[in-house]
């Protein structure tokens, strides 16, 4: 039995079609590519070819594949039909810092909780709060209010099964500042952290020493790689900095930046991490290929360290 | 035929479904560069699609709402300078749909999430100088019908609500210089014939957006319905399609993506079977309409060859 099982978070856009049965004929309307991104039966395949067992969705999936299939339980069954299981889902805890907003805030979270038990998921990677700009930066006792919420989030979740991660961004309002602050305000037992690589390392953290310091609160990854660590707050706290004006990536495919994975590989077996660890690969132009790309990585580069 | 006049409108950008290389569509060097190639194409005039999914997750390089367009030129002054500058001397008309907003099992939360967005998208229209404000009455019949199963309960409540608040739109349009028009699509509560039912309630208030692509895949004759009912015609868009629907596709939750066949249902403008050169000489020799035209490429699967095919069909229709 493998410590570690590797998943795919999704990052394809609306993906129109469940299955196509023309694909011959679909593919002669213009010959394009087009008809190899267009329908869940080829994409999961995709993934279940290059050995990413597991999916994690985002609510913003849902507008989609709810139409789509009818139901999340049906989504699964699809995904599970073609080697794919629903591991969990992203959620974004709207405005969890404000007091006025706690009802709200959890429950949205208890709602997003519900929707990830439907698609058989135990993960529930939560951006503690919105962006910076507008926001940031918070006070002593909006961070508290952030773990309040976070808290009882985790106590609904934690009772279903399902296992919430703080998951920060480079540019949230939770930042390089304040990010263990809100950490060691929660509660061990409820609330845990999904460490994104590269998010944590544009943010200002050494992947290492982070790992090193809050190893019995990992539950799970978002592997990415960047080039682009500790970036000034000038950056980070700015207007919608995640899509560069000019095109700069900030995220790239683990082996494609300069984070140390090796170094990170040789922790998780240190501290024995067992779970699910998504890779991550967000401004990709052609996520096939980026998988592909990873996938080669982690046989040929991590998975001799720790698998 | 003079098509100087003639706008393109900048839905050939997919930004919704997945496809290669599709991310660059969410950075404003991409659209920047686009102006410029849309103006080597021989267009000046643009339509827009207003969305407010992009104020929504930091995705503001996608200059379709004013969130955007003050988040990266600080006004909407700004935004028409740097559209000049690339050649852009005009943005003919905005468009909306409510589809984003057809989420849940609350009208309310439709209404009003809609309502909010399109005044909002009006007055936007009005300030870009746009001279049309082309609305899709409803979502996706099946859109609705999934999230109100009971759809022939509620008809009558949707339907009042949408004449109330298109008639309010109608008159904030009436005082800012822009016209409302009707978009007429098969996929809608209140198309293709049904639309006029909502004409006629708005009283006078309101004309139609007639879509030349939407008309064959509803098998109705373009030429036909536009001599019946060119006084109440307000903008006509040049699209074309292969698709008839003959499955009832149009009451289905994503009908531009046919569950029963996979199709590219909208195709480039002079590749699929609308007789588009019959549609503009009845238009504009015939029937003498001087009113806006645009030419649209949604789901083209290369914008750029979409650019200069429309050019090239243009180029023919002149001759």
């Amino acid at each position: 039995m493998r410590n570690i099982r590797y998943a795919n978070m999704c990052h394809w856009k609306s993906i129109p079609y469940r299955k196509i049965d023309n694909f011959r004929d679909f593919y002669y309307e213009d010959r394009s590519n087009i008809a190899y991104y267009s329908d869940w039966n080829n994409i999961l395949k995709y993934q279940s070819a290059l050995g990413f067992e597991g999916i994690e969705v985002a609510p913003w999936d849902l507008a989609d594949i709810l139409p789509l299939f009818g139901s999340p339980e049906k989504f699964a069954e699809f995904a599970k039909e073609r080697g794919v299981e629903v591991i969990g889902m992203f959620h974004g805890a709207h405005a969890s810092h404000a007091a006025d907003h706690f009802e709200e805030a959890v429950s949205a979270g208890r709602e997003a909780v519900d929707t990830i038990v439907k698609f058989g998921g135990t993960y529930m990677n939560t951006c503690p709060t919105q962006n910076y700009y507008g926001v940031g930066p918070l006070t002593r006792d909006e961070v508290r209010q952030c773990a309040k919420v976070m808290n009882e989030i985790g106590k609904y979740a934690t009772d279903k099964g399902v296992k919430i991660g703080l998951h920060n961004e480079f540019f949230c309002a939770i930042n390089f500042d304040n990010h263990r602050e809100l950490i060691e305000s929660t509660d061990p037992d409820l609330v845990h952290y999904c460490v994104d690589t590269a998010q944590i390392a544009i943010m200002g953290e050494d992947i290492l020493k982070f790992y090193e310091d809050y190893h019995d609160r990992i539950s799970t990854f978002h592997l990415k790689d960047t080039a682009s660590q500790n970036l000034p707050d000038a950056v980070r706290y700015s207007q919608d900095p995640e899509i560069a004006d000019d095109g700069t990536r900030w995220f790239w495919e683990p082996g494609q930046g300069n984070l140390d994975f090796k170094g990170l590989y040789r922790l998780l077996k240190q501290y024995e991490f067992k779970g699910w660890i998504s890779v991550e690969y967000d401004g990709s132009p052609d996520l096939l290929a980026s998988m592909a790309m990873i996938r080669y990585f982690l046989d040929n580069e991590l998975r001799p360290i720790y698998d | 035929m003079k098509s100087e006049n003639i706008a393109i409108s900048l839905d050939l950008i997919n930004r919704h479904y997945q496809e290669p290389n599709r991310n660059r569509y969410e950075s404003r060097y991409f659209w920047e560069e686009l102006y410029s190639l849309v103006a080597a194409s021989g267009f000046s005039s643009v339509e827009m699609p207003y969305e407010p999914v992009w104020q929504f997750g930091g995705r503001s390089g996608v200059p379709f709402n004013r969130y955007c367009i003050n988040t990266k030129y600080g006004d909407v002054d700004a935004y028409r300078t740097l559209l000049k500058e690339r050649g852009i001397y005009r943005v003919s008309g905005i468009t909306f749909d409510s589809n984003l907003f057809m989420r849940n099992a609350s009208l309310d939360f439709y209404f009003g999430a809609t309502g909010h967005f399109a005044r909002e998208a009006l007055g936007y229209a009005a300030e870009i100088g746009a001279s049309y404000f082309a609305i899709s009455p409803s979502p996706f019949y099946g859109r609705i019908a999934q999230y109100h199963p009971d759809l022939q309960n509620v008809m009558q409540d949707f339907t009042a609500r949408t004449v109330k608040l298109l008639s309010e739109l109608a008159e904030i349009a009436a005082g800012s210089g822009v016209e409302l028009v009707l978009r007429n699509e098969y996929w809608s509560l209140f198309g293709p014939q049904k639309i006029f039912s909502l004409l006629e309630a708005l009283d006078g208030k309101a004309k139609m957006d007639v879509d030349s692509a939407n008309l064959f895949i509803a098998g109705v004759s373009a030429e036909g319905f536009i001599k019946n009912n060119i006084r109440q015609i307000g903008c006509v868009h040049l699209t074309d399609t292969n698709f008839t629907d003959e499955n009832n596709i149009w009451k289905t939750a994503n009908p531009e993506f046919p569950e029963d066949r996979a199709t590219q249902v909208f195709r480039d403008p002079g590749t699929g079977s609308v007789n588009l050169e019959s549609i503009t000489t009845l238009l504009l020799d015939e029937l003498d309409y001087r009113g806006p035209i645009t030419c649209s490429a949604r789901q083209t699967r290369d914008p750029f060859r979409a650019l200069t095919r429309t050019r090239a069909l243009l180029n023919q229709l002149e001759k």
